[in-house]
């Protein structure tokens, strides 16, 4: 009887080991560990600096994890005896994994993971007890390091959640050689009319699309538009805010060019990048850190590029918006939050870690103090030597502060589908009544008339 | 020497305890979420709150009736073409290996892959555009138009499903009897005739088979639009399966995702229920 038992029990822990393997084997992929080789020491023992050691674990994608990592080897050189793992973990992923260990109680979690801007009041909404709060451990007397518009989108309710890393000042990233074959001067473009009187010069001349625009699956152009207009999906109220005048107007102006097939449809970023190598389109409305993708991907394009302000609605007009960018953050359930909260604010407020971010990997900083720096009056080979990051800088003070709030992906959601139907030929004010009216539907926000 | 009757309880209990929590626990759980909204981060009772939310949610029932259409359409063209391709394939003599992998070959392939593929031979400027470009045809808005993009989808789920229904029609076919052909024909009935005289009613159960297995893929429908379409153009292509993960996975609402699980589950069992009356066997 007792030998039963023993391989019932056998049996059961079987089951319950490959159970846990399950569940955790994918963690261990793609680490990439920067680690304690600097100084010697290894993960148990005290190191040179008499403190315990610590390992902490970050989350990130893309170029974020050359950034996190040489940040941290610039940070052991004070603090010795911390050490960090950095998963390099898809975008999307990331939030995948984050959403279901934050539903689990924060099993399997990070010491640190980056959230883009859009996300944040979202993940803070659904989890409010899942991320530390910064505020209470000091992060206020920093905030003033910030522009508003970052503030806005890393705090709620006046409490810090996020560290406010890389920035999207938008720009129009334009080819100089298409421009001069239709000889259209890109200094001359003040507004959007202009643009597209131009676009068409260049279309004729060249074939070239004036932009790029995942037409039915994402709204980019639109947000941009927005934001430089001052409106958003939302007013500062929480009000469904479609039926702006401004927001009609921005959703109009993107339809003036479709309707003369000036906007190249592509698929997801993909498409994108693609119609950036290829040359199909002549400017490509983008965030800073688009910079990194085109001298990655369009190596052969060397000095043919430029950057131009997006254009304004009426001369005179706001010319600043900002597209993307993202923060750190630090999961509740973090067992380092001490040690992971000194690293982050060093990361976050030390220009040098920040000029390194942009200067290698194309994170264009948020932390004001890390303008002062020279590179952001150098020229820039690959774009023809123009001064790109002070044009970028002197965007930054301009920028609009837009209402993100936990619904911002669920009004993205309705956006896209206005936009969709005014690409395949509905009147924007309309598609835009009926999208605000879906969204009033799934938030239960009231929605301004005009 | 007798076996102790507890003995293969003990080789079930790995599989049992796997199935248990994998399993029986989700399946549990989300029934209970489906009852619950959050409220500040925790879990909450709802009541029916979730139920009564579907009628109203314009969103939800353009997803059924997308989900509806797909099936109404595709599901009947998809198992009629398996049909005629087996029985092709049945009486061919020469190289039946070559065609029945040729034609399996799509089943095989992983359905983000094959997804992805068509995104791109079907795009505004991709390679079937093209080609109806060279014949002098219009291009076609594929995934941009709400017609087109549903008719798209169908096209996919056609390549990707055709040749698994054929394999297990063309197994059925290997097991009727040949007498009964022989029979037909000492009748007087052509091939078309014994078609659809003998292979069909003979094929019955398994056509009910592959019916209830292609209305399950359906209704659960998820990786196709989700690499295609996004769902677009304007959830002209949103599957109740998309909504559901936009739903709990995009905006965090599990309680409403979960009450979205328990929709299809009901459909499935009660569509699948329908056809066996149809068909007239227990």
């Amino acid at each position: 009887m007792s030998k039963v038992w023993k391989l019932a029990v056998l049996l059961l822990a079987l089951s319950l080991v490959l159970a846990a393997c399950g569940g955790g084997g994918d963690n261990a992929q793609g680490a990439t560990s920067t680690g304690s080789s600097q100084n010697g020491s290894s993960s148990s023992s005290p190191s040179s600096d008499g403190k315990d050691a610590v390992e902490l674990t970050a989350w990130a994608w893309n170029v974020n994890v050359g950034a996190l990592n040489e940040a941290i080897a610039m940070y052991q050189k004070d603090h010795p005896h911390v050490s960090l793992k950095v998963e390099d973990i898809g975008r999307l992923d990331v939030y995948d994994k984050l959403s279901t260990g934050l539903a689990a109680g924060g099993a399997g979690l990070p010491d640190i993971v980056l959230v883009e801007d859009d996300r944040i009041h979202g993940y803070l909404d659904a989890f409010p007890n899942g991320f530390a709060n910064l505020s209470e451990l000091g992060f206020d007397e920093y905030a003033h390091l910030f522009p508003d518009f970052k503030k806005g989108l890393t705090s709620l309710d006046g409490v810090f959640y996020a560290f406010p890393f890389d920035s999207g000042p938008t720009g129009m990233f334009y080819r100089r050689d298409l421009f001069e074959q239709a000889g259209v001067d890109p200094e001359a473009i003040e507004t959007w009319d202009d643009f597209f009187a131009a676009a068409q010069d260049i279309k004729k001349a060249t074939g070239a699309y004036a932009f790029p625009a995942d037409k039915f699956k994402d709204d980019a152009n639109f947000r941009m538009m927005m934001n430089q207009l001052g409106v958003y999906y939302f007013d500062e109220n929480g009000n469904i805010d479609f039926n702006n005048p401004k927001v009609v107007q921005a959703l109009s102006m993107l339809k003036k060019f479709g309707d003369a097939d000036l906007v190249k449809d592509v698929n997801g970023w993909d498409g994108t990048v693609s119609a950036t190598i290829d040359g199909s389109v002549a400017t490509i409305p983008f965030g800073a850190w688009y910079y990194g993708t085109i001298i990655d991907q369009a190596k052969d394009t060397e000095g043919k590029w430029g950057v131009f302000l997006l254009p304004a609605f009426e001369k005179g007009g706001n010319r600043a918006a900002n597209l993307g960018g993202s923060s750190w953050m630090i999961p509740a359930s973090s067992k380092n939050k001490e040690e992971a909260y000194k690293f982050m604010l060093y990361f976050s407020t030390t220009p040098e870690v920040q000029i390194m971010a942009m200067e290698k990997y194309g994170l264009f900083p948020s932390l004001s103090t890390a303008y002062d720096s020279p590179l952001f009056e150098s020229e820039v080979p690959f774009f023809g030597g123009q001064k790109i990051w002070q044009l970028f800088t002197d965007e930054m003070p301009d920028i609009p502060t837009p209402y993100y709030t936990k619904d911002y992906a669920i009004a993205m959601d309705e956006a896209v589908k206005a936009q969709a139907d005014i690409f395949n030929g509905r009147d924007p004010a309309e598609a835009l009544a009926e999208a605000a009216e879906r969204l009033a539907g799934r938030t239960g926000r009231e929605v301004n008339r005009y | 020497m007798r076996t102790k009757a507890h003995v293969p309880y003990l080789f079930l209990t790995p599989a049992i305890v796997l199935f248990a929590v994998f399993t029986v626990y989700p399946i549990v759980y989300s029934f209970l979420l489906s009852f619950q909204t959050s409220v500040g981060g925790e879990m909450a009772f709802a009541g029916l709150a979730n139920y009564r939310r579907l009628a109203g949610d314009d969103i939800f029932l353009k997803a059924l009736a997308n989900t509806f259409i797909l099936l109404a359409v595709q599901v009947p063209v998809m198992l009629t073409l398996a049909l005629v391709l087996a029985s092709l394939l049945h009486s061919v003599q020469r190289g039946r290996g070559f065609f029945r992998v040729s034609f399996f070959m799509p089943a095989v392939t992983s359905l983000v892959a094959y997804s992805i593929v068509f995104s791109i031979l079907l795009a505004g400027d991709g390679v079937i555009n093209q080609l109806l470009q060279a014949l002098g045809l219009k291009g076609v808005p594929w995934l941009s138009h709400p017609v087109w993009a549903k008719v798209a989808l169908m096209l996919a789920m056609t390549w990707r499903w055709t040749g698994y229904n054929m394999i297990i029609y063309l197994a059925a076919m290997q097991n009727i009897p040949e007498h009964l052909y022989e029979a037909a024909s000492l009748d007087g009935a052509g091939k078309i005739r014994q078609f659809f005289s003998v292979t069909i009613p003979q094929l019955k159960p398994i056509i009910l088979f592959t019916a209830i297995l292609s209305t399950i893929g359906t209704l659960q429908l998820f990786d196709e639009p989700y690499t295609l379409t996004k769902g677009g153009p304007s959830d002209a292509t949103l599957t109740i399966g998309m909504y559901l993960y936009q739903t709990g996975f995009r905006y965090f609402d599990f309680g409403y995702a979960s009450t979205l699980a328990y929709v299809i589950v009901v459909l499935i069992a009660g569509l699948s229920f329908i056809q066996f009356r149809l068909t007239g066997r227990e």
